[in-house]
């Protein structure tokens, strides 16, 4: 094959994908609740990588790894964080599985392999294009990060019973409380609040 | 001057990543209330309030609370019998339901608090 027709047929290619891309994203549009694909995920991650200073890496956390500051990241978590990220690290709310990146499961290599500098910085600076805000500044103290990246250290291990401590911390509205009150009624043997088909959502 | 090169690089690739990528996601969660009516190996089935019986799939990843005297403790499935009382936690998957949390009280519980008076 010439030079030429090598150079056409890449071409013709790109315009291929291109036309592809297009027709799919004019028929399904872009929607939030796509799962992003693993080509995009590498390339976030790697450009989160390029976005924390080296110097950030090299920090070390100076707060240290006590029942009382865990429990303290714990409850602030479940305050501040848990809405997108969930309790257990997951990721698995409404609005962290509707995200778009959504965020990453923090109990698993990707987050974990991070240095505690870096987790601190991402916590203070938040991630730019993603739901991720920078909760330092005005917004917290470091000494409060430093607490949640022992605490994130500390989510593969999480209890059953630190998650249900963390549950009454969660922020609810005034229809989440009264649904929950509703269904705790009904546990202690109550009449059931008849709903459509006996499921609703939540 | 190299990294600068590399981000511009990382920019036009995460462009094109997200142009080409379209998927669906799962629906939002659902909450199954009512009585425990059958317990299989891999699924529960609920009688709710209007006489329904409703299935939901229970995986590896089911959370199991016992609801007694105004507290919860940790459970786990061979602690639920037919004829408890059931708040399911689930997400819809296709036409089936997944168990997110199963929060549950026995008969006895349930009657010895309705049984007390409210402070």
């Amino acid at each position: 094959m010439s030079r030429g027709n090598a150079i056409s047929l890449v071409i013709v290619i790109a315009i291929a994908l291109i036309a592809v891309a297009a027709a799919s994203i004019l028929h399904d549009g872009l929607s939030s609740r796509a799962k992003p694909t693993a080509l995009e995920t590498m390339l976030a991650r790697n450009a989160r990588h390029l976005a924390i200073p080296a110097g950030a890496r090299k920090l070390q956390n100076p707060a240290a790894e006590t029942p009382e500051n865990l429990g303290d990241a714990r409850l602030h978590f479940a305050d501040h964080c848990a809405i997108c990220h969930a309790n257990d690290g997951s990721g698995d709310t409404q609005i962290g599985r509707n995200l778009y990146p959504k965020p990453p499961d923090l109990r698993r290599d990707e987050t974990q392999e991070l240095a505690d500098g870096e987790l601190f910085w991402i916590i203070e600076n938040g991630v730019r294009f993603t739901g991720m805000p920078a909760f330092g500044g005005a917004h917290g103290s470091e000494q409060d990060s430093w607490k949640l990246v022992r605490f994130v250290r500390h989510l593969p291990q999480l209890t059953e019973e630190e998650r249900m401590e963390m549950e009454r911390y969660n922020p609810k509205g005034p229809e989440d409380l009264e649904e929950e009150q509703e269904e705790n009624d009904f546990l202690r043997g109550q009449p059931i609040q008849q709903k459509p088909e006996g499921t609703h959502h939540h | 001057m190299k990294t600068s090169m590399k981000t511009k690089l990382y920019v036009l690739l995460a462009i094109a990543g997200l142009v080409a990528s379209v998927a669906l996601a799962h629906g939002d969660k659902k909450h199954v209330v009512g009585t425990l009516e059958k317990i299989n190996a891999d699924s529960v089935v609920v009688k709710t309030a209007a006489g329904k019986s409703v299935e939901v799939k229970l995986v590896v990843t089911t959370m199991y609370v016992s609801h007694a005297g105004n507290k919860d403790k940790p459970a786990k499935l061979a602690d639920l019998a037919v004829g408890d009382r059931v708040v399911i936690h689930a997400t819809p998957k296709g036409e089936t339901l997944e168990a997110n949390e199963v929060k549950f009280s026995t008969p006895a519980t349930a009657a010895a608090a309705t049984a007390k008076p409210k402070s």
